[in-house]
């Protein structure tokens, strides 16, 4: 496990709050003792600030990848050929490194081949890219079996999401997993485009395939010539090169060794999540949010303005969000809780406000009164409570809860519910949770 | 008597179950609190109605396609104020509508929703809980989102209470959430939309340079009027596959990764049973479980607010209408503006709603010559039942002189 801390709640709230993570089962009422330090920590978040939910990836200007194959595993405990991308001498990777680069820089990335057929790499969206070495392609040099590597060239202009993938057959090649994501960070710390309105807290990233394993059966036993896309039928859809519930899974996780990126943003209430939605494959898929809309703030790369420097004035609000096959869409996320008519912290009247807490529901009591917990089915993830933060009697379903700290899980799923399966198993597929932990709670950044 | 000889295994099953089986315990329950805050929350003048209850039962049932092919689904109905809780699961057995009955709530109001599950008459080996996710209502908190995997969901002969504030109007849609493939596949899926309380403004408010009339209606709380509207349909777009539901009558393992719609679905039905104006009885036991018709009709120079929801689970479907402009106003239950007021409403011919999107439509009727127009789905293919080689997604908007 490569799990770690990233984020203390900016140093003075993490003091205050060290013991919330050392108990499975906190007092209930931990904001009492931590309400100063909980509005310094608010004063704290409200302070411009380099995000510190960061995107796994390969810090560039300079790449060097190699074409290799391997295989991936997938949720139902399947295993998959594929050709992937290595990162210089590294294992192959499912999807390719994200390539992490800031604008202005002369981007210079070299491939290697190690596959049975030319590869090559295409950058949509750059403009000015130059190829050296190899032989010429339709598209670009390409880099024959076991030839000499391609250098790739250009400079990144602009800032944005990106993506990159195979020019040689992009068909197959996308198919067989060379593909991944290309980030250009602007000057500006934090923001993700050259406008306030593009700041963000933390950001992740949602990079979208699809997979036939027929095919990779057929590239897997040296029948590439039997491979037939009229008769496409994926069954099997990835978050990050992962099918649930793997994407929940740890990024580096040991067992996961050719699929390193995971897929499951942790926000606390009010803060900013940029979605980076990378669909890099064939299909389309609606990709809904449970919690919340989420506001689509850029497409391929721009910044919806209606005129340069107005800030995304043409942004929009979605509950599902389609984003088309080749292209990217930049969307910013934030949940708060409040405007529910009920106090989702469970507070009294009296106490204090929680760090980002709105005060129109503040002490509120509950609507209802839950049902005998013989009627009902409790899912993994209840905590035995319906506040945030606040772990209550819990039926031994499944023995220990995962979310002690009594976090509130929403499903980020493709709507399409048949991908939400691996291969005839439910529930798989291109699906993961949005985590929002109580503001006390340190967020482990997968 | 088919259908009980079909199926005499399954009761025979219930039977034997409801005669070993212990005392009963759950019982079917609702928490429906009156309205006495002392707030006029919804804004309509009288602080003691702003409190709403519903209750859906969840249970299985039949539908007929248009091609007369029987079909098992899972779904709702609605138990109705007034009827007795304590024979509602035996009066609500097989009662599972296509779609779910609608819900229509206006902004403000305070909403007890009671989900009880009534079990599956056909499948008695099952003992699925269900929920009800109100899909996309915002910020949501997930003891009321019905999500299984962070919330309870209700077992059989059980109630389960929901509370929402609809405070953002728009048009959203429902369904369970447990095993959500095939529960959304099987059927449990239904209409939901919130109207505004601009409806209520008293006759003569301005709105900017239009002013408000006593009984206008609006999609949104424009400040403009531009989203008035003079009727309000609701067409939710599914598709089922029949192999699927085959499958699950017959008690044999589901067929996920070969799952192929094959029946293209305007609130339950294929063309034309979606312009037979009135409920629709099964063949199976004659239960009126396809309720809602979805031919338009409007007098010429009404404005027509089109609510669209997708809820298929392998599908994309782009609507068009053969001689009716339609113009864009909402997405996924917002008005389609940007953060600082910036129109981005549009004029189109074609609307595409991808799984768990919506979209909210008006035509403007003015000038078209009377007669029967056509709402259809331009995915060509879609346009079947099975294999009757017309119908599937379309239906009829007949304009009147």
């Amino acid at each position: 496990m490569t799990m770690h801390i990233t984020r203390n709640a900016g140093g003075l709230g993490g003091v205050a709050r060290a013991g919330a993570i050392a108990s499975p089962f906190r007092p209930v009422a931990p904001l009492a003792a931590a309400g100063f330090a909980g509005l310094l920590a608010l004063a704290l978040t409200l302070l411009p600030r380099p995000s510190l939910g960061a995107i796994s990836g390969v810090a560039g200007p300079t790449f060097s990848l190699t074409a290799r194959a391997g295989y991936v595993s997938t949720g139902e405990g399947g295993s998959i050929h594929v050709w992937g991308l290595a990162n210089g001498a590294g294992l192959m990777q499912y999807p390719g490194p994200t390539l992490l680069v800031s604008v202005g820089d002369v981007v210079t990335i070299t491939l290697d081949n190690e596959l049975p057929v030319n590869v090559s790499l295409v950058f949509p969206g750059q403009e000015g890219v130059t190829a050296l070495g190899g032989v010429p392609g339709a598209l670009t040099n390409e880099v024959e079996p076991a030839g000499a590597p391609v250098t790739y060239q250009f400079t990144a202009l602009r800032p944005g999401t990106f993506q990159y993938h195979d020019g040689s057959d992009p068909q197959l090649g996308i198919e067989m997993g060379m593909v991944g994501a290309l980030i250009v960070r602007p000057a500006h710390a934090g923001w993700a485009y050259d406008h306030a309105d593009s700041a963000y807290d933390r950001e992740v990233l949602f990079l979208e395939t699809e997979m036939d394993p027929l095919i990779h059966e057929l590239v897997e036993t040296q029948r590439i010539a039997d491979v037939d896309f009229t008769k496409y039928r994926p069954t099997y859809w990835f978050l990050n090169g992962r099918t649930a519930p793997d994407t929940m899974v740890a990024a580096g996780a040991q067992w996961l060794p050719a699929q390193p990126y995971s897929c499951m943003p942790m926000i606390h209430p009010g803060e900013k999540l940029l979605l980076r939605i990378v669909p890099a494959g064939r299909d389309l898929h609606p990709f809904h949010t449970h919690g919340q809309h989420m506001r689509i703030i850029a497409q391929d790369g721009r910044l919806l303005e209606s005129a340069p420097g107005s800030g995304a004035d043409r942004s929009f609000l979605w509950f599902t969000t389609t984003v088309t096959p080749g292209g990217t869409d930049d969307a910013l996320f934030t949940w708060t809780g409040d405007r529910l008519g009920w106090d989702v912290y469970g507070h009294q009247p009296g106490d204090p406000l929680a760090p980002g807490e709105l005060a129109a529901d503040h002490g509120k009591p509950f609507p209802v009164v839950l049902p005998d917990p013989k009627d009902t089915e409790a899912g993994p993830f209840y905590p035995g409570s319906p506040f945030l933060g606040m772990s209550g009697y819990r039926q031994p379903v499944f023995g220990t809860t995962p979310n002690p700290e009594a976090g509130y899980y929403f499903m980020w799923h493709s709507h399409k519910e048949y991908e939400m399966v691996n291969n005839d198993v439910f529930p798989g597929g291109m699906m993961t949770m949005l985590v929002v932990e109580h503001p006390d709670v340190p967020i482990m950044e997968m | 008597m088919n259908a009980i000889i079909r199926h005499s295994g399954a009761l025979f099953a219930v039977l034997a179950v409801a005669l070993t089986a212990g005392p009963a315990r759950a019982t079917i329950t609702q928490q429906c609190p009156l309205d006495t805050d002392g707030l006029d929350t919804d804004g309509d003048g009288n602080a003691a109605d702003d409190v709403v209850c519903k209750h859906m039962i969840a249970s299985d049932g039949f539908v007929n396609m248009a091609d007369g092919k029987l079909l098992y689904v899972f779904g709702f109905s609605e138990i109705l104020p007034g009827e007795a809780l304590d024979m509602a699961v035996m009066e609500h057995t097989l009662g599972a509508e296509e779609p779910a009955p609608t819900m229509a709530f206006r902004e403000g109001q305070r909403v007890y929703l009671t989900v009880s599950n009534a079990g599956f008459m056909i499948r008695p080996d099952l003992f699925d809980p269900h929920s009800i996710h109100w899909h996309g209502f915002p910020n949501a908190a997930p003891i009321f989102d019905g999500m299984p995997d962070s919330t309870l969901t209700v077992k059989m002969d059980a109630s389960q209470p929901y509370y929402y504030e609809p405070i953002d109007p728009g048009t959203y849609m429902y369904h369970c959430h447990v095993e959500a493939t095939e529960h959304i596949q099987m059927g449990m899926v239904g209409q939901l939309y919130v109207r505004p309380k601009q409806n209520l403004l008293p006759p003569g408010t301005p709105l900017g340079s239009f002013v408000h009339r006593a009984g206008q209606k609006y999609a949104y709380n424009d400040g403009d009027g531009s989203t008035r509207y003079d009727i309000e349909v609701p067409l939710q777009l599914d598709s089922m596959d029949p192999d699927f539901h085959d499958a699950s009558e017959g008690v044999q393992p589901l067929p996920f990764a070969l799952m192929d719609d094959r029946y293209f679905l305007i609130n339950g039905r294929g063309y034309p049973d979606t312009a037979r104006r009135g409920p629709i009885p099964n063949g199976y036991d004659g239960n009126f479980s396809q309720k809602i018709d979805s031919q338009v009709r409007a007098r010429r120079g009404q404005r027509v607010l089109l609510r669209l929801s997708n809820l298929s689970v392998t599908k994309y479907f782009t609507i068009s209408i053969q001689g009716i402009p339609m113009h864009v106003i909402g997405q996924d239950a917002k008005i389609l503006r940007g953060p600082s007021g910036l129109d981005l409403s549009y004029d189109t011919n074609s609307v595409m709603l991808g799984a768990g999107e919506s979209a909210d439509v008006i035509l403007d009727t003015t000038g078209l010559v009377p007669g029967t127009y056509f709402l259809y789905v331009t995915n060509l293919n879609f346009l079947s039942n099975d294999a009757e080689d017309t119908g599937g997604m379309m239906t009829e908007v007949v304009i009147l002189g």
